[in-house]
């Protein structure tokens, strides 16, 4: 596993931590548990975004990541909701078919191609958050 | 008035099977009142609403600024996890039971809302409205509406079992408090926590600023808890915010089977999408 070169700056992990944290704390019940996710694991991929949905209850990243034979593997990685990420600067177009992208996921745990999304970084260096406090429009 | 004649010929033309014959043959007939109701409000009922605090707008729960008692107090160290509902011996052993069985996930996971009182505690705003003898609850998780009535009526004797239950409310002071009974067998007061027939959700709403709104939530149910579960939650307002869609079938990937075992669905991308 090799970890990606523009990390995020510490000041947002730590918010991103503390806000975990605090979900868990305040009690709040969320759609789904993390039971399928390796939640001490973290795996790194890069490749194509294929498609970005932007829906209910997660949204779906799905990316195209070579498999070393000269072909890809499609990987589907769980984001929060358009609703939750909405209200925290993403918006449909964060990601697009055909961008360049690295990310660090929690794997799921049967090893199929898939995980929950933990940031992602962008050619530009651009890096994305599933968390942070809300911002007005 | 005019809505309903073409729904007369309409059920007119469905049980005979001929549209415009029908129509026209199909004279606008009277329909019995509806049960007298109570009053319209009047215009005074408006101006008391006006006068009641100010809860009308988007609120989101902000983290951190909330937690669970249950008998713990405030004496819980920083960081640790809230504590718990205070169960009966047969509760007890009934969760240690569901523990053992490594339930992995709810039925939220299938996009079956979590119904009272798990609705409150979602990570997602609800938006407050006010009207005479109504408080109403838009809730953006799941798309849940509750309706707290604040017209005086009583709770039902015998109600009808819910997910958010039956609910009345009065205005004490600045507080509304709302009385809630009558709750689904599929609703938890915590996770792995079945309710009993007789619980009963007291949920006392304030404004401690203009925009923050506290929430404090009893739950009692002699079946299950020992003493009252107590959890206090703060809300912020959002003035301008609008509640969102959230259409948990849309694209749910997540599962959980009947043995609780969790399941995540990663075949092909995108809800009904053409592949791109």
């Amino acid at each position: 596993m090799t970890r990606h070169q523009s990390a995020p700056t510490l000041g947002a992990l730590l918010v991103a931590v503390l806000v975990m944290i605090a979900i868990a704390r305040a009690g709040v019940s969320a759609h789904h548990s993390f039971a399928p996710f390796d939640m001490q694991a973290e795996k790194t991929i890069s490749g194509t975004v294929k498609q970005f949905d932007w829906t209910n209850p997660h949204t779906w990243i799905w990316v195209n990541v070579p498999d070393g034979h000269g072909g890809v593997e499609t990987w589907g990685i769980e984001g929060m909701s358009p609703n939750f990420l909405g209200r925290r600067g993403w918006t449909k177009s964060s990601l697009k078919a055909g961008d360049k992208v690295t990310m660090v996921i929690r794997p799921l745990r049967d090893g199929s191609k898939g995980g929950m999304f933990v940031r992602a970084t962008l050619a530009d260096g651009k890096v994305l958050l599933p968390t942070g406090d809300p911002t007005e429009p | 008035m005019r809505g309903v004649v073409p729904m007369l010929a309409l059920g007119a033309a469905l049980a005979v099977g001929s549209w415009p014959a029908a129509q026209e043959k199909t004279a606008p007939e009277k329909t019995a009142p509806e049960k007298a109701g109570p009053k319209p409000p009047s215009a005074n009922d408006w101006a008391a609403v006006g006068k009641l605090p100010d809860f009308t707008g988007v609120w989101e729960m902000s983290f951190g600024g909330g937690g669970a008692r249950g008998g713990g107090g405030r004496g819980a160290g920083r960081g640790a996890v809230p504590q718990g509902p205070q169960l009966t011996a047969t509760a007890a052993a009934k969760r240690k039971e569901l523990q053992g069985q490594v339930r992995e996930d709810n039925q939220t996971a299938n996009c079956l809302p979590p119904g009272m009182p798990g609705i409150m505690g979602q990570p997602y705003p609800m938006e407050f409205l006010l009207t005479p003898g109504l408080v109403t609850i838009v809730i953006e998780a799941y798309t849940q509406v509750r309706h707290i009535y604040t017209d005086g009526r009583a709770l039902p004797a015998d109600p009808d079992l819910k997910f958010h239950g039956t609910s009345v409310g009065r205005w004490e002071g600045d507080t509304l408090v709302a009385e809630t009974v009558g709750f689904s067998p599929l609703t938890e007061i915590a996770a792995n926590v079945a309710h009993g027939d007789k619980m009963r959700i007291v949920e006392r709403f304030r404004l401690t600023d203009p925009d923050t709104m506290t929430i404090e939530t009893t739950v009692t149910d002699p079946d299950v808890l020992t003493a009252p579960y107590t959890t206090t939650r703060t809300l912020k307002r959002h003035r301008t915010w609008t509640i969102a869609e959230y259409i948990c079938e849309e694209n749910n990937r997540n599962s959980v089977d009947q043995n609780g075992k969790a399941g995540v669905n990663l075949n092909q991308a995108g809800p009904a999408k053409k592949e791109q």
